[in-house]
């Protein structure tokens, strides 16, 4: 059996995840224009929602729905309750990703303080392994990747034809105009940390699902691959995530076949910092150039 | 005082001394400069390592238990100030690569990025940095040579502490009361109006972002000297943050405020509670603390934005008859 077409199948699984992490990401973004580094760590407490769920004896598609809908909650919460309170006070983007590290810090520990610095995972029957021209798959895996279809289907349907993905585009296009052309754009904001939200937990349980075992840190330790994912292809940009996402996602898992795995996570490191020195608008730039991510 | 008395107040005047060379530093940059540097504890990492592979003897002459660069075995200044060439010449690297161009927030991003690459790489380079296990038996400064008690050289490591800290202090003094403070400053708050007065912006940041990583490594290379050990597990993310937390506590621009925030958020919160008892299962104290850094940070952003020692609000000294006749 061939290891890089092995290591392509890891690629792609880790990709769909990525894939729903980033488009997430990049929507509080485009919509807010806040860099939310907590991302990871409200992806954390989605897996540890989705563990309680499946420990009670909870299935999957329990578990993922119970993630989704605190992801969601929560990330509207966070939006709602602090982060545009202290953007209506007057917090510069300077003083807001202060902001957004220090939600990062008391979450990821709290999460820590409650569940324990020990190793979880999700307590689901063992799945069964399906070979498929060369890449081994397990059914978790699958709907890992069906997910993530599924995800970008109905993100892509919802930004092009209907009104609220319209409405969305505007108030990420220009908040003042959107306003003044009769959009809700307060409504329009928490409806997108709502569904970014539950991408987020969706990612976070996905997460879960594929390793054999997480901890308190594995959202904050994915958010890097993100952010990566997310700069490749035009902070802000839902399609450029995408890309991005399916590029990171192979890259790192080819290269740990070629080189050696603990340089995994390097090669995503490297593409992001070669992305911000030739190109830092990303791929699709329309989003980045405007809100003058660039100078 | 006996003498277990003495070792835990010099320990934590050893401490405080660093951490508030390390908060003059990062005040430098993110204060007075506007620069978010979530890499801060990479270049005092940097700074440490190169004083530490600078004092001990070669790699070979340990019997080969652990392996690193150099190894030049020199003796007491120049390690120290060596650490404050590689952490500015790092930092002078890293810096054209993440402060051209990019707009503050996403600058902030660039640097946590450049912080979890550096700590993937060093606990992979065996060769390099000896993996996670880090450096053991680093010779502390001078310690062969004076020949004093454990506890008297406690002390004699506070001055030397002290000393440093002093001098950092009227360096970082000089910087920030001269012209190109005051230019430092014009960038951070406006730097369009700046470039726009023919000040090079990415220079001027170049400038505050060397500076203080040379203090950073500096500052690194003291507490690794004192603990004469080094290891990357140490040096990660989060340790930045608490920086970050103390020059906001303080007063971000302030340097008096860098330095009471030092001694409030890292001594206090991180150091001197190690001495309480612990509760709970072990570890949750250690979580529970950072909860609480976390909070404060977000508490002191709300209520008192500019710190405990506001950065004084610097006015055009009125000359007699330039005022607007009414």
């Amino acid at each position: 059996m061939n290891i890089y077409v092995l290591s392509l199948g890891f690629g792609l699984i880790t990709a769909s995840i990525l894939a729903i992490a980033s488009v997430g990401f990049t929507l509080q973004f485009g919509v807010t224009n806040i860099l939310n580094l907590a991302y990871g760590d409200v992806m954390t407490g989605c897996a540890f929602v989705a563990y309680l769920v499946t420990r009670a004896g909870g299935s999957l598609p329990e578990a993922l729905i119970a993630g989704a809908g605190t992801g969601a909650l929560a990330s509207y919460g966070l939006n709602r309750f602090v982060y545009t309170p202290f953007v209506r006070r007057g917090t510069r983007m300077f003083g807001m990703i202060i902001v957004t590290i220090s939600v990062s810090l008391a979450l990821q520990n709290g999460l820590q303080a409650i569940f324990k610095a020990t190793f979880f995972s999700l307590v689901l029957p063992r799945p069964s392994s399906y070979t498929f021209a060369g890449m081994i798959f397990t059914s978790q895996q699958l709907v890992i990747m069906g997910l993530a279809v599924v995800a970008m289907l109905l993100v892509h349907a919802l930004l092009s034809w209907t009104k609220l993905g319209r409405a969305m585009r505007a108030t990420a296009a220009d908040p003042e105009l959107a306003r003044s052309c009769g959009i809700a754009t307060d409504r329009v904001i928490d409806l997108a940390w709502l569904l970014s939200g539950a991408l987020c937990g969706t990612a976070g349980v996905a997460l879960a699902l594929n390793v054999t075992s997480f901890t308190s840190t594995a959202g904050g330790q994915f958010l890097i691959p993100i952010i990566a994912a997310a700069v490749l292809g035009g902070v802000g940009h839902p399609y450029g995530a995408m890309i991005g996402a399916v590029v990171i996602g192979i890259s790192a898992e080819l290269s740990a076949a070629v080189i050696s795995p603990s340089y995994k996570e390097v090669v995503a490191f490297l593409i992001l910092i070669v992305v911000l020195l030739i190109r830092p608008q990303g791929i699709f730039a329309e989003v980045a150039t405007q809100k003058e991510v660039v100078a | 005082m006996s003498s277990s008395m003495q070792f835990y107040v010099s320990n934590l005047l050893v401490y405080l001394g660093v951490d508030v060379m390390a908060c003059l530093g990062l005040n430098l940059q993110f204060g007075v400069a506007g620069l978010i540097n979530l890499a801060f504890i990479v270049f005092q990492a940097a700074g440490a390592y190169t004083a530490s592979v600078l004092t001990l003897g070669p790699s070979s002459s340990m019997g080969g238990f652990q392996s690193y660069i150099l190894g030049a075995h020199l003796p007491f200044p120049l390690p120290l100030l060596a650490a404050a060439v590689v952490g500015g010449a790092l930092s002078y690297i890293v810096g054209l690569i993440a402060l051209r161009r990019l707009r503050t927030d996403y600058q902030a991003m660039v640097m946590l990025v450049i912080s979890l690459i550096a700590t993937t790489v060093v606990t992979n380079a065996t060769g390099l940095f000896n993996g996670s296990n880090g450096l053991a038996l680093i010779p502390r400064p001078l310690q062969s040579v004076l020949g004093l008690s454990p506890v008297g050289y406690q002390w004699f490591y506070v001055a030397l502490t002290f000393a440093c800290t002093i001098l950092v202090w009227v360096v970082v003094r000089r910087i920030t009361g001269s012209p190109l403070g005051r230019t430092l400053r014009a960038v951070r708050d406006n730097d369009a109006a700046a470039a726009s007065l023919g000040k090079n912006v990415t220079q001027m940041r170049l400038i505050a972002f060397v500076s203080g990583g040379a203090i950073a490594g500096f500052s690194g290379a003291i507490l690794a000297q004192y603990i004469s050990a080094w290891s990357p597990g140490s040096w990660l993310f989060p340790e930045s943050f608490v920086y970050f937390s103390a020059v906001i506590v303080g007063g971000a621009g302030n340097n008096m405020g860098a330095v009471v925030g030092a001694a409030l958020v890292p001594v206090l919160f991180l150091e001197a509670t190690r001495y309480i008892p612990q509760f709970g299962y072990p570890g949750l104290v250690d979580a529970l603390q950072w909860v609480v850094v976390g909070l404060l940070t977000l508490a002191v952003m709300w209520f008192r934005p500019r710190g405990v020692f506001p950065e004084k609000t610097r006015r055009f000294a009125r000359t007699p008859g330039s005022e607007p006749t009414p």
